[in-house]
């Protein structure tokens, strides 16, 4: 149930477990901090909820990192996750997993 | 090379066209009953007028369809071909297809589909000729899955106003098999985006057999909140053109192929009026007037004494008739004759009783009444709900109205009339009436009411208002969508109006609109009430009588009833209704004003009356928030603001405050 955390040094963000356009601030902040990383690792796997703000919010950073030549990584996608980009039509840009590997 | 845009005079082209389109409509269903030479002939000038302007106008697929059309009622034009209805029934279609022609015109797509392909070689093989096929739509027949194409837009506004698209997506999921595109081209950069703002937008198919009206109800919250177009996919739908000859030998009305429900797409982004040159001419006349009356007056500033007081009196008087009129002249500019909303029915009749099996006959009387374009445009759904409903559940098919010993053919009537300052439309018909026993049972059922005893033919009328409320035993395509006949009373009461039925059974119902004028200004009696200005509509007033202490009846519960002509009608207090500062006056130092609103008639109990005068509506909603009992607002001589009565609205809360 955690906020959004980004550790500079890696450039990893958790996503929380109610992702939705009222909590985005705090994630957006964490995706901006990440991308002064060299890579990013996002952690969906504790989303419960999701809406198409922070799908949004997901792709335009995915395309931003895309643009610097960075290189971003799924640590983990719950199933709420995926259906969600997936009916949005944003799996493929957002790279996720097809399967959640553990 | 400097060339003219004539993407200009598209809007005239599309305005000319429609009323050609509907000339030819009107004069096709003319020629289904037996009509004479001269229909065939306009018929065959407005095709050829949209022919000549679509290929002026740079759209050549619409020229390329109309001039098949026009081919077949050159045949017709020369006596080489008689008329028949199946020409009348594919000409109808080839109506409908240009309208969806013009309608993918005005938002900038491809004008020809499958559909449209597929009646352009119909018509041609009834003309003796074979067409090399369009290689431009592809068609799958392979793919006999129908389906929409839906390109959706949201507003920026759209998420932080709750309306997540996600959930619609999900929505039309069920619907079908859907596949998503998400358009990113217009999201920011991660600096710049604001997570609350939706910048992304989706192009969706979704397969299965689903219809238009299903798609477009998932996104009926969100309308106002995003750009949203819906089309059949091509290879949905598809009228293979049928092998030559056959077509050529009038195949009599395929129900099968029933005309696709005409893609009447509003569009139209910018609304406009036209108006007839002698009202334009009227106008300029009467405010020549005012300045001839205006410089008369001017002449008083230089000399003025007692002794041409009169005159002065007579300008003033002047200038206040001739404001008067032309403000009768502006408002006229709105005023539009009901006949192009009557216009969409004959078509509409034709089409459901075929599909039915029922024979109407529809008369349409009093096309010239002329209303408030507004009104105009909001009447026209729910005119089209009741005329459905009086063919759905009205009219009896042929063998239950001989068996009920009536003609064959049964008559919907619509008319419109003035009466009173107001423009009533009724729609009548010599159907079944309604069924007091199926209504009882179903309000029973539902719980509206608790027993039917005591209930006057009206009272069960008026359940049919109710919320959800639908007897047809089965539920048709036509009724039963879920919208009844409440949407259709909220939509008359949204413009000012009310509705009442009368029916018989056995012999037919008659449903009334009473709709004011217009809705910008009212004629209203102002009155005081613990010393703040009303304004009562005049046209909902019946009489002002001052009532004495023993005309008045005190009820348990605290109600006061008086005794109006020859029944008790219920007295409503304005300054208990709206709060009111003030003493509570005794009944005999006030005016009662009855009223007649929503159907029932009750006295409105105010302080004074101070007078009659035309309030000009402001929206109260618009600048504040819809206050109860209150319709709007308005600025009096003073500046100071007095409101206006929504005398319906108190009718309504007083009955439900006496049922309760």
């Amino acid at each position: 149930m955690g906020k959004a955390k980004t550790d500079k040094a890696d450039g990893r963000v958790a996503l929380p477990a109610d992702c939705r356009i009222a909590d985005l601030a705090a994630v957006k902040a964490a995706l901006e901090a990440a991308l002064s990383a060299p890579a990013a690792e996002l952690d969906g796997a504790a989303v419960e909820r999701v809406d198409t703000a922070a799908l949004q919010l997901l792709a335009v950073f995915r395309r931003e990192a895309a643009a610097r030549g960075m290189a971003v990584r799924w640590a983990g996608a719950s199933d709420v996750l995926r259906d969600g980009a997936a009916r949005l039509g944003l799996a493929q840009t957002l790279e996720l997993p097809a399967a959640m590997p553990a | 090379m400097s060339t003219v845009s004539l993407a200009q005079f598209h809007q005239t082209f599309f305005d000319e066209s429609h009323e050609g389109l509907d000339a030819m409509e009107t004069a096709l269903l003319a020629l289904d009953g037996g009509g004479d030479k001269e229909l065939v002939h306009g018929i065959f000038r407005a095709a050829h007028s949209i022919k000549g302007g679509a290929a002026t106008f740079g759209f050549p697929d619409m020229a390329a369809f109309t001039h098949e059309a026009e081919s077949l009622l050159d045949e017709l034009r020369d006596g080489r071909r008689a008329v028949d209805a199946g020409i009348v029934e594919v000409l109808l279609r080839s109506v409908d297809c240009l309208r969806g022609m013009f309608a993918r015109a005005q938002s900038g797509q491809p004008l020809a589909d499958a559909d449209s392909e597929a009646l352009r070689h119909e018509l041609a093989a009834m003309v003796g000729r074979t067409l090399a096929p369009a290689a431009a739509p592809a068609r799958r027949s392979d793919d006999a899955a129908t389906g929409w194409s839906i390109a959706f837009r949201p507003h920026r506004g759209m998420l932080a106003g709750g309306n997540d698209a996600l959930r619609l997506l999900r929505e039309l999921g069920e619907l079908g098999e859907l596949k998503a595109e998400a358009e990113l081209d217009r999201l920011p950069g991660l600096a710049a985006l604001d997570p609350s703002e939706c910048h992304l937008g989706w192009r969706l198919e979704l397969r299965g057999d689903v219809t238009r009206a299903a798609v477009q109800s998932v996104f009926d919250w969100v309308e106002d909140e995003c750009d949203l177009t819906i089309e059949a996919l091509p290879g949905a739908q598809v009228h293979h053109a049928p092998v030559v000859a056959e077509a050529a030998a009038a195949v009599p009305a395929p129900a099968a192929a029933a005309p696709k429900a005409a893609v009447r797409e509003a569009a139209a982004t910018e609304s406009s009026v036209r108006v007839g040159i002698d009202k334009i001419d009227s106008l300029i006349n009467l405010v020549g007037e005012l300045v001839i009356t205006q410089s008369m007056l001017d002449t008083f500033r230089e000399d003025f004494d007692a002794s041409r007081l009169e005159m002065l009196q007579q300008g003033l008087a002047q200038l206040a008739r001739h404001t008067r009129t032309l403000q009768e002249s502006v408002m006229g500019i709105r005023m539009l004759p009901i006949g192009s909303v009557f216009n969409r029915f004959p078509r509409m009749v034709r089409d459901l009783s075929q599909k039915l099996g029922k024979q109407v006959k529809l008369d349409l009387v009093g096309e010239q009444t002329e209303l408030d374009k507004t009104v105009l445009e909001k009447i026209g759904d729910p005119l089209v709900h009741l005329v459905r409903n009086a063919i759905d559940h009205g009219l009896e098919t042929p063998d239950r109205r001989r068996a009920a010993g009536k003609g064959d053919t049964g008559t919907l009537r619509l008319e419109a009339s003035h009466r009173n300052g107001s423009i009533v439309v009724e729609i009548s018909d010599d159907g079944a009436g309604l069924n007091r026993e199926a209504i009882i049972a179903k309000a029973l059922q539902r719980g509206l009411i608790a027993s039917a005893e005591g209930l006057t033919d009206e009272a069960v009328a008026d359940l049919i208002f109710q919320p959800g409320f639908s007897t047809a035993a089965v539920t048709t395509d036509l009724s039963g969508r879920g919208v009844g006949m409440d949407v259709v009373r909220r939509n008359v009461v949204d413009l000012g109006g009310s509705i009442q039925i009368r029916s018989v059974a056995g012999k037919g119902s008659v449903f009334t609109i009473t709709l004011p004028l217009t809705l910008a200004i009212i004629d209203g009696l102002t009155a005081l009430v613990g010393g703040e200005h009303y304004i009562v509509p005049l046209a909902s007033i019946i009489e002002t009588v001052q009532l004495r202490s023993e005309h008045l009846r005190t009820v348990t519960g605290g109600g006061e009833l008086f005794h109006f002509r020859d029944g008790w009608l219920p007295v409503l207090r304005l300054q208990d209704a709206f709060a009111c500062h003030g003493t509570r006056r005794p009944i005999e130092q006030g005016l009662v004003v009855v009223v007649e609103g929503d159907g029932s008639r009750l006295g409105l109990f105010v302080d004074e009356l101070i007078g009659q005068q035309q309030a000009v509506v402001k929206s109260l909603e618009a600048n504040y928030r819809r206050v109860s009992g209150i319709s709007g607002a308005t600025i009096l001589a003073d500046g100071s603001v007095a409101l206006i009565v929504d005398v319906a609205g108190l009718s309504r809360q007083l009955s439900r405050r006496r049922a309760a």
